[in-house]
């Protein structure tokens, strides 16, 4: 699979912190440049279980869990999915790694 | 995004207003479902001021509303998760044609059982949870088990929107049904096992938002999937609100657990104040998640082959492609079971092995729970930890029943379990002493000796506000 997938949390925490404006801009910023979602798509997820650290956000098959996103951040995050910048480092890594664990053993199938 | 329409007598956002025959045949419905609430809801506390979340749309930001109601008063609403345009159906046997946005004569049943049976445990477990309030730990915990009552009564408003709209006279009879089964009735008992036994602690209350809530969650995931597109809306909402169980039974357990550690530490015996010992807890964790995971069914199961193959069931996230075989044709999956005195392998055609699929992420989840708890014995230097039972223990369902298995999955005969029975699940005294403990609190900011705080109130308030208002 080519293509990343970008998930913004719906789940209580998130959404009262505003995942649900965060998601639509995302869409936005993505959509502008990327129109038929060829290399990167962007879905909701009901809780990662990182509540503490909301919002999260993550990418997969990168593997790259950010919290605590705010939607000043989606700019550096969107050049990082679809031009050449680094993964956002200072968001990432405030999770707890099994929880971060458990998120990609659940994405990533044998099957 | 979709009209939600707040005014109407039933919250929604499928156009009732415009339907005219489902409207009134709903209408109808609601006062029944008014009458089951005061009979077999929370009890005695109908005419108290909750501060309760109510789910005021869909998607965006602020679909959940704070604000005091009395429970009869609630806003239970039909909300459907926005459509998604073109969708195709993505695993299965149909894969690459269009959704079914009405239910194919054919799969008319299976849709309708999936339906009722996960209709049927939203009102079973307020029935199971109805005398919680009375011993509720403090004002904060009664306003979360009166919240988790509501949004399954809510879920129970979903699964009968569908019955109504797409079964016609059949859907109009188990929609009825569904009101008049009682868990634990030795007539017209629940469907399932698990929902028929009544939660009498607040020990087995939060084990079962962990443990049972969270089947819950990844079978309402594996719906969410499904090709007939109202069933696939209508569970990807109740996800959302769902989360909210599953947090509350965790952070529950662990504030019970964090209590203990804590008067360890201090070098008191929680015993001899009305807290709850650790051996205690592990043991309602053994019973609980061993329950709950037979609730995803046998691991070899042609039942679940057929949901998927035909399009009803799918996997874990199957609709974002990330898995490599979408017609599960091509795979099959290896487990190990018993024969005899020992364990050989078996493969299982992967179709076949949905069920155990969906099981071993239930696992996993239940896993990170079980490691954060311990993470917090850690902090607190108490050496005891808890342990997550091997998915083989105290099995009734599935490929592991035959046989008796340790928490840590080792195969041992029947004596030797029964006579470490107590030792891994609740005896009749663990019970009683829990019961014990289970003392109403009702000072607004105090809690019970055998529960932490929570480091914060709900929806940022403080803890010591009045999450309930009795009149
Ligand atoms: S609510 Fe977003 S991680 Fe739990
Ligand atoms: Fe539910
Ligand atoms: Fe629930």
């Amino acid at each position: 699979m080519s293509q990343k997938l970008v998930y913004v949390c719906e789940g209580g925490d998130c959404t009262e912190r505003g995942s649900g404006d965060l998601f639509e801009k995302m869409r936005e910023l993505l959509l502008a440049r990327d129109p038929e979602e060829a290399q990167v798509r962007v879905r909701r997820y009901p809780c990662f279980g990182g509540c503490e650290v909301a919002i999260n956000v993550t990418v997969y098959p990168d593997k790259i869990f950010y919290s605590q996103v705010t939607p000043e951040d989606l700019p550096e995050i969107v050049e990082n999915l679809l031009g050449d910048a680094a993964p956002v480092e200072r968001l990432t890594g405030a999770v707890q790694p099994d929880v971060e664990e458990m998120v990609w053993m659940l994405l990533d199938s044998p099957y | 995004m979709s009209q939600v329409d707040l005014e109407a007598r039933i919250p929604n956002n499928v156009g009732l207003r415009e339907d005219k025959r489902l409207l009134r045949a709903l209408e109808k419905w609601q006062p029944a479902f008014i009458d089951w609430w005061k009979d077999t809801g929370p009890s005695d506390f109908n005419a108290d001021q909750i501060y309760l979340r109510t789910a005021i749309g869909v998607g965006k930001g602020g679909w959940a509303h704070f604000d005091y109601v009395k429970m009869p008063d609630y806003r239970w609403g039909i909300f459907l998760a926005d459509p998604v345009v073109d969708r195709k159906i993505h695993f299965g046997d149909h894969i690459g044609e269009s959704i079914w946005n009405d239910v194919p004569g054919e799969m008319r049943n299976r849709l309708r059982r999936l339906i009722v049976t996960q209709g049927d445990t939203e009102p079973a477990s307020v029935e199971q949870q109805r005398l919680l309030g009375h011993t509720a730990p403090s004002l904060y915990d009664m306003r979360s088990l009166f919240q988790v009552n509501a949004e399954e009564g809510r879920h129970l408003w979903a699964m009968v929107y569908l019955l109504h709209s797409y079964f016609g006279a059949d859907g109009r009879d188990e929609a009825d049904a569904l009101l008049e089964r009682r868990s634990g009735d030795e007539d017209s008992p629940r469907i399932l096992e698990a929902f028929n036994k009544p939660i009498t602690t607040w020990l087995d209350f939060f084990c079962f938002t962990t443990f049972t809530d969270r089947d819950g969650k990844y079978q309402l995931a594996a719906l969410a999937e499904s090709s007939f597109d109202p069933l696939a809306r209508t569970t990807q909402f109740m996800l959302t609100e769902e989360a909210y169980h599953m947090q509350t039974g965790e952070n529950g357990v662990g504030r019970i657990i964090h209590r203990c550690a804590e008067l360890m530490h201090a070098g008191e015996d929680p015993r001899k104040v009305g807290a709850i010992p650790l051996d205690i807890v592990q043991r309602y964790i053994n019973e609980w998640a061993s329950a709950s995971m037979d609730l995803f069914g046998g691991e070899d199961s042609t039942n679940a082959a057929e949901s998927f193959a035909s399009g009803l069931k799918g996997r874990y996230r199957e609709g974002d492609g990330i898995y490599k075989d979408p017609k599960a044709l091509e795979h099959s999956y290896k487990a190990e079971v018993p024969e005899g005195d020992h364990m050989v392998e078996k493969e299982i055609p992967l179709r076949r092995a949905m069920n155990a699929l969906l099981l071993d992420s239930y696992v996993a989840d239940c896993q990170r729970i079980v490691s954060r708890w311990n993470r917090d014995l850690e902090r607190q230097q108490i050496d005891f930890r808890i342990v997550l039972p091997s998915k083989r223990f105290n099995r009734h369902q599935g490929i592991y029943s035959s046989a008796c298995f340790t928490p840590q999955g080792e195969l041992v005969d029947a004596e030797a379990w029964n006579s470490q029975r107590e030792v891994w699940l609740p005896s009749q005294a663990d019970r009683d002493y829990v019961e014990s403990c289970m003392v109403a609190v009702r000072e607004p900011g105090k809690f019970a000796n055998w529960i932490s705080p929570p480091p914060r109130g709900v929806n940022d308030q403080p803890l010591d506000f009045e999450f309930v208002k009795f009149h």
